[in-house]
């Protein structure tokens, strides 16, 4: 079966220090003012004191069906074969199309090139044999990449094992950050 | 005289890039190199692993964890930080700070070069100087200090840098009792508690097999301790038990079974009502108590009255409650922990509640069991070669800081550094002169900002070893740059049976040296170079590694190494290093000093009618009040905000991101609020470390708030601990 590349995110392990964020800026220059990856929060949800609050990270979502890739005037928004979502450089116009086609807000107009910008799941790291920078320094061990096709990867083996949910589902874009959040006492072993 | 610069002419933007190609090469690379696959790797000029780039195992120095880190050079230029996974400080993994390590480096705002104060002081206006003539100038100053009103006139000021043992060395030669740690604005009553009650001022916990936690001032959710932290989210997952009493819902209490939102100060009235419930229902480790402890029947009578319902009026958490987490922890023992922490409430009653944490955990016998408190691993770690100098002259006179004439249960070592500067000003017991301040930001970090910014005026001389223009080094007189830790090296540290090395990943990027030879350069100056017997840093680590047969080079290529058949030592486990030699339910010390001996309750004072608590606490994404300058932190974490509860908000009118003044006896801030439900009503919380007043620090000025200008001044008598939560405020829309 062909590569699925994606995420899964445990946001009962994410206590919102952002070191990610920091680490993607890192490996990736992303501009100041501008992010490839997020943690958001639910806010302190409830009256106090029976309060409670949830953190979600996220980036691109490396969608089956990116609209960023549809409405991209000249192929530079595309998907690889490994279900990547990248955009090529030397073919983007800076148009923005697909900046305001992602339903995620996953991407921003790079200041530095004027190109649009994104998460690129850090596939040079991949190529080593590394995981992305946000999951290599992770406290949590809350984010997790791998195939979604092989089921011995950790993504498959902890989808297998616990519910997950997936943002947007109703707009169709088969997006592949599938998040848990029940308590994960255990990374499984894999890749 | 040459030229005088302010700080805009110094590091001026448009000067540095021009200058300093590293950093325009760094801008360049990255994110041009997007190819499809087809042409992976053929134009991806950031990724190849080509011979130049290259990897350097280090230390960070984002805060005081010592995390192994894996440099990655290219064309030598530092490109990313990664955790280095065989250091145990932190398994592989950096924390926001940790990763930001690369901003700090290449910042322009790094000092460059020796600074002398050009203007008045506080001014902002220098003059470039070299090394000769700033050693010398600090040199000449302190000898004229030392020849006229002693040495004991020259305070020196330092806080677990990882060449603290050099400048003691300094400190010690030049012969000043005058040692300012920071640790009395951190965990004085902690280490004091633990101190007197077990001989041992900080045991280890362990968290991997503990099955019931109760924290009440760790919060590694945002204080990241980053193995500690990662053994916390562990313990989550898993199911296990964690109670976190905090006024204020932090992301730690977010992630827990269970948060209390206790009264600020009142925290041993919970564990006193925790002690009653377990000796009224005999629910202690009887053997443990009779085989290792003195007091008990002391205890048995001072806890009588402390009843969950006595304790439900005074910390506001429920009798019900009280009573089944006592019958719960104590179900769970010997594997849990009532953590030491490390500020709990930060009242004058800290030490009380410290003493009552050491104790519950006596009761329970968690004493080096699975899953319980850890005994010191000092004996347990290797040992360091030692250079030999020759002995110390005895330091003369006594400390200004009151260590131990005013505070005789605080250790030398940890000092008393609010009240070092209180005497600054007081001119009592003597009149201090110079100041030498390695590292330390006192204006940010001593309650009563306008007070500590007085003492520095009133010195004679003050000179600061750092990295960038902290508030305090804005005051100086003379700036003594220090390389960055990427840039340099450090003493070597151990940490069990391995050997960790801080090496330069690459060569200073401009005129600044390591602390380790500014000390000893400075003591050449002062004649006194025979403390500091080495060369230079190779051949200091050098003899520090006398004792293993393991070379220099080999330890920094590998970044650590492992002593063979080291065995662990536990025969003295059970050996208490107290008067007694017992764990000390009641403290003799105490006792012999004429005070109630067994853990006792001391009523907190609490804010009139109109009032507030003011909490102060940490972030994850910064370091206390070093790292407001990192614009990688600044863009996860820009600015404090004061929390209030949603009824007090409504009360003034204000709702998030309006700005409110808040104002104490001692000072007034404005501030951005942040409306919430997770915080009780009767507090305002504000991080630390942001208001900075230097104008050096060009990301950070200006920037939020310092709750150093809001805090008073209040200690602890017992354990010299600055009582932060005892400063109460009113809030108004601005």
């Amino acid at each position: 079966m062909a590569v699925r590349m994606g995420f899964v995110i445990i946001t009962s392990r994410c206590i919102d220090c952002d070191a990610c964020m920091v680490a993607c800026r890192s490996e990736n220059d992303a501009p100041i003012g501008h992010t490839r990856n997020w943690v958001k929060s639910s806010g302190v949800q409830g009256q106090f004191p029976k309060v409670r609050e949830v953190f979600q990270p996220g980036n691109c979502m490396h969608c089956e069906n990116p609209p960023c890739v549809a409405v991209c005037p000249t192929g530079a928004s595309q998907k690889r074969e490994d279900g990547i979502v990248i955009v090529e450089n030397s073919k983007c116009i800076g148009c923005k199309y697909c900046i305001v086609a992602c339903p995620y807000d996953a991407r921003f107009a790079n200041p530095e090139t004027g190109k649009a910008d994104k998460c690129t799941l850090c596939w040079h790291r991949l190529e080593q044999g590394l995981e992305p920078a946000c999951v290599q320094t992770c406290l949590g061990k809350s984010r997790q990449a791998g195939d979604m096709n092989d089921p011995a990867s950790i993504v498959s083996q902890l989808i297998a094992k616990y519910p997950t949910r997936v943002l947007l589902k109703h707009v169709g874009t088969g997006p592949n950050i599938y998040y848990i959040d029940e308590a994960v006492p255990e990374i499984p072993k894999g890749k | 005289m040459s030229k005088v610069y302010t700080w805009d002419q110094l590091f001026s933007r448009r000067k540095f890039i021009k200058g300093a190609v590293a950093t325009a090469a760094l801008g360049a690379t990255g994110v041009g190199a997007l190819a499809p696959k087809s042409t992976l790797g053929l134009d991806s000029s950031a990724q190849t692993t080509g011979q130049d780039t290259k990897y350097v195992t280090t230390i960070c120095e984002q805060c005081v964890w010592r995390c192994g880190v894996i440099a990655k050079v290219k064309n030598g230029v530092i490109k990313t930080l990664e955790g280095n996974p065989n250091h145990p400080n932190n398994l592989g993994k950096l924390c926001p700070r940790g990763n930001a390590g690369v901003e700090a480096m290449y910042s322009p705002d790094r000092i460059k070069f020796p600074l002398i104060r050009a203007g008045a002081r506080g001014s902002g206006l220098w003059r470039k100087a070299s090394w000769d003539e700033a050693l010398s100038y600090t040199a000449d100053q302190m000898k004229k200090i030392k020849d006229k009103y002693g040495a004991k006139a020259m305070m020196l000021n330092s806080t677990d840098n990882l060449s603290q043992p050099f400048f003691e060395s300094l400190l010690k030669a030049y012969g000043t009792p005058n040692y300012g740690t920071q640790r009395s604005l951190c965990f004085n009553s902690m280490t004091t508690g633990f101190l007197y009650t077990y001989g041992n001022p900080q045991p280890g916990t362990d968290y991997s097999r503990c099955k019931y936690m109760i924290f009440t001032g760790r919060n590694l959710a945002e204080g990241i301790s980053n193995n500690e932290t990662q053994e916390l989210i562990e313990m989550v997952a898993k199911g296990v038990k964690v109670v976190v009493l905090d006024p204020r819902f932090s992301k730690t209490a977010s992630k827990a079974t269970e948060w209390l939102p206790v009264r600020p100060g009142t925290d041993s009235a919970f564990f006193l009502a925790m002690i009653h419930v377990i000796l009224a229902e005999k629910l202690y480790d009887e053997a443990f108590v009779n085989k290792y402890t003195q007091g008990f029947e002391e205890l048995v009578t001072e806890v009588q009255e402390y009843t969950p319902e006595w304790a439900e009026k005074k910390c506001e958490i429920a009798a019900s409650t009280i009573q089944r987490i006592a019958r719960e922890f104590a179900a769970a023992a010997p594997a849990v922990i009532a953590h030491p922490n490390w500020r709990t409430s930060n009242f004058v009653n800290s030490f009380q509640t410290e003493r009552s944490i050491a104790v519950l955990n006596a009761l329970m016998g968690n004493w080096a069991q699975p899953g319980g408190l850890i005994p010191d691993q000092e004996m347990n770690t290797a040992k360091l070669g030692v250079l030999s100098h020759p002995p110390f002259p005895a330091a003369q006179g006594i400390r200004l800081d009151g260590v131990p004439w005013k505070y005789p249960l605080v250790p030398l070592a940890y000092g008393v550094i609010q009240t070092m500067r209180d005497n600054i000003l007081s001119g009592k017991p003597y009149q201090a002169k110079g100041w030498l301040i390695s590292r330390q930001n006192p204006v940010l970090s001593i309650p009563e900002r306008q007070k500590t910014i007085n003492a520095l005026m009133k010195l004679d001389f003050v000179a600061v070893i750092d990295i960038q223009a902290s508030d305090t080094a804005y005051y100086a007189d003379v700036i003594l740059p220090e390389s960055y830790y990427l840039e340099r090296y450090d003493g070597l540290v151990t940490i069990k049976n391995k050997i960790f090395i801080r090496q330069p990943v690459i060569e200073p990027l401009y005129d600044t040296k390591s602390s380790l030879m500014i000390y000893k350069e400075l003591a050449e100056k002062l004649g006194l170079g025979e403390f500091l017997p080495y060369k230079d840093e190779v051949d200091l680590l050098t003899q520090q590694l006398k004792p293993f047969p393991v070379k220099l080079e080999d330890l920094k290529r590998d970044g650590h190494y492992e002593v063979e058949n080291f065995k662990e030592d536990h025969s003295r486990d059970f050996e208490f290093q107290t008067s007694s030699g017992k764990v000390e339910i009641s403290s003799s010390i105490m006792a012999q000093m004429g005070k109630k001996a067994v853990p006792t309750w001391d009523e907190p004072p609490r804010p009139e009618e109109g009032h507030y608590y003011l909490l102060t606490g940490k972030t994850a994404q910064h370091t206390q009040m070093f790292t407001q300058n990192n614009r990688w932190l600044l863009e996860v974490f820009p600015v404090n905000h004061a929390w209030l509860h949603t009824s007090i908000a409504q009360k003034i009118g204000v709702k998030s991101e309006d700005d409110v003044v808040i104002e104490s006896d001692v000072g007034k801030v404005i501030i951005k609020a942040y409306v919430t439900e997770g915080i009780r009503p009767d507090c305002i919380f504000m991080v630390g470390g942001f208001g900075h007043v230097s104008k050096g620090l060009k990301s950070a000025y200006g920037r939020g708030a310092s709750d150093s200008a809001l805090h008073k001044t209040v200690t602890d008598p017992i354990s010299g601990g600055s009582a932060l939560s005892e400063t109460f405020v009113t809030v108004r829309k601005a």
